[in-house]
């Protein structure tokens, strides 16, 4: 496969984003009600208590915190655009090029987190470290180890958006569908309770699950809670659900596209 | 030779019929009924190299489903389709890097950026060298003045100047051979006559075939030698434009409004062998007649000469009126 056309794509979103700088000034401002949303509850929980589970209450915010700032990061609404492609037609266009469509998407939503990584973690980063006290990663090892965890986050969520979006080749409307794996994604990613908080049988399903690599994982390995022998298993994980996450992409592609419809015109 | 060559292909969809009202809504999530749709049924045709055939007929008569078959987008229900030597769904990859397509309802350019942007990831897409792409950029300004053009986000483009860089962007590549989905529509007679200049002349040029659809008779007139008609999935007609002429009568109409309310004499205009006269009310008048019989200038002028006339209007045949006259005879027809 020829990188050039994708790399291409991914500055093509770059682009495409700068036309729309306002939404991330009205998005840093969203991200810090969450956190201090999560801030009050969490303070609430830890009242009277020195530590609940492994994480005392710094490191519980610290936790949430840094959730947050990764999500501006590695999020993306590939599921999305699929099914506009779909439902508007303009699968036709991009299916006349000779790109492979699952990697085009990918490569965009890589130009968009990207760019976001300027224009909207660090700003976030920034406005949440003045108001909240967060702490810096356990060390230059767990935070090199957090940075590469971040990639396996962006494949991870990239693939499973890709997935959802080809439902729309058959179901042409998956509003809903998007919108339910947006809840399982934020709960069992342990955005917004770690996992290690689950009752312990969906603590152990989820521990092999891929959701976990979003965001409990990356979260785990900046707070060095992840180390050694937790610290390869998860990079294996990651390596393992990526591939097999972008391959079921692939596949399940392949096998939509005999079945599209082009709606209109 | 043939560089286009379909044979025997339908297509058909699975559509499912709603009951109307609540009581049928309700029914619907239960139960579907499922009905099947030819949107194109047992096609045959081939093109030759440097070709430029116009594919014409009403709306929902199925050309864009054969434009979408031919372009790799949908899978035929059955038949064959072979074009520049791939099966177009199947070796998608290699068969798009020598193809170029406009859908003239939907741009192929991105919308929120510059136009040379959009030029710029095509030239990435399809391996284009830096020196083709000048070459190209060049060509095409000449003809669809181009320049002006590339510095502007795509929404802030007119229908026309759109059009002018979707066609740009579908030739950039050099493709052997360009579909075009009614690349006319929706656009003014200046628009269209500069798009047909430049679509003649990367034709003649350049050698590419050429596929374009289109319920705009004046754009095959224009372009093609050669056309295909379709009508609800069935192919009607496949040969040159003076064929089609030759065969089915081209009625041409006119209607001419008097001054005052008066019976006309129809027999002064001494037309009376060959136009068929009516008065449809006390003003207005029709004269249908066949345009390889009677010039519409002579009539036009016998009209204002002898009658006190207010208005003339001259309505040539549709293509929707040869359709029509096509499907009435119930033929598939070939010349």
């Amino acid at each position: 496969m020829k990188l050039t056309p994708y790399i291409a794509f991914a500055r093509i979103a770059f682009l495409k984003i700068l036309a729309y700088r306002l939404r991330y000034y009205t998005g840093i401002v969203t991200y810090m009600v969450n956190v201090s949303v999560y801030y009050f509850i969490w303070k609430a929980l830890y009242r009277g208590k020195e530590s609940l589970g492994e994480f005392t209450f710094e490191e519980m915010i610290t936790y949430v915190s840094v959730g947050f700032i990764i999500r501006t990061f590695y999020f993306n609404n590939i599921d999305r655009e699929i099914a506009n492609d779909i439902l508007l037609g303009h699968i036709a266009a991009k299916m006349t090029r000779p790109v492979n469509y699952q990697w085009m998407n990918i490569a965009q939503a890589a130009g968009e987190s990207f760019f976001r990584l300027f224009m909207f973690t660090v700003p976030t980063a920034l406005a949440i470290l003045v108001v909240f006290p967060l702490r810096a990663p356990a060390s230059l090892h767990s935070a090199l180890a957090f940075l590469a965890a971040l990639l396996f986050s962006f494949m991870v969520f990239a693939a499973l958006n890709f997935l959802v979006g080809t439902c729309a080749v058959y179901l042409h409307s998956i509003l809903g569908l998007i919108r339910a794996k947006y809840f399982l994604v934020e709960i069992l990613s342990g955005l917004l309770i770690p996992i290690s908080f689950f009752p312990d049988t969906l603590a152990e399903i989820s521990r092999w699950l891929p959701f976990q690599l979003i965001s409990f994982t990356p979260l785990m390995i900046y707070m060095g809670k992840f180390q050694g022998e937790e610290l390869v298993t998860s990079f294996l994980l990651g390596l393992g659900w990526t591939l097999v996450l972008v391959g079921l992409g692939h596949w399940f592609w392949r096998k939509a596209a005999t079945k599209l419809t082009v709606q209109g015109g | 030779m043939a560089v286009i060559e379909v044979s025997r292909v339908s297509k058909r969809f699975k559509t499912y019929d709603r009951k109307e009202g609540v009581w049928g809504g309700i029914q619907n999530l239960v139960r579907r009924n499922p009905r099947e749709v030819r949107a194109v049924d047992d096609v045959s045709f081939t093109v030759d190299a440097g070709e430029m055939v116009g594919y014409i007929g009403a709306n929902g008569a199925g050309k864009s489903t054969t434009i979408k078959m031919l372009t790799g987008i949908l899978v035929p229900s059955s038949g064959s389709i072979r074009a520049n030597g791939y099966v177009p769904y199947l070796d998608r990859h290699q068969y798009t890097r020598g193809i170029g397509v406009v859908f003239g309802q939907r741009t192929q350019l991105w919308w929120d950026i510059a136009v040379v942007e959009s030029f710029q990831l095509l030239k990435r897409i399809y391996d284009v060298s830096d020196r083709t792409f000048e070459e190209q950029l060049e060509i095409f300004d000449a003809v669809l003045d181009l320049k002006p053009l590339l510095y502007t986000p795509v929404r802030k483009l007119s229908l026309g100047e759109r059009m002018r860089c979707d066609l740009a962007a579908a030739f950039l590549h050099r493709p052997r051979i360009v579909f075009l989905d009614e690349p006319t529509i929706g656009l003014d007679v200046v628009a269209k006559e500069n798009i047909r200049q430049f679509l003649k002349r990367i034709n003649t040029e350049l050698r590419v075939t050429v596929v374009l659809t289109t319920h705009d008779l004046s754009d095959i007139e224009e372009l093609c030698r050669r056309v295909l008609i379709i009508d609800r999935g069935h192919l009607l007609f496949d040969g040159s434009l003076e064929g089609l002429r030759e065969r089915f009568e081209c009625k041409s109409q006119i209607v001419f409004e008097l001054r005052e309310p008066v019976q006309v004499d129809f027999s002064r205009l001494g037309f009376n062998a060959s136009v068929e006269f009516q008065q449809l009310d006390a003003l207005r008048c029709q004269a249908v007649f066949d345009k390889k019989k009677v010039a519409s200038a002579e009539l036009i002028k016998a009209i204002v000469n002898s009658l006190a006339v207010r208005d003339v209007t001259l309505d040539d045949t549709t293509i929707e009126e040869i359709v029509r006259e096509i499907y009435s005879r119930g033929e598939v027809a070939s010349a």
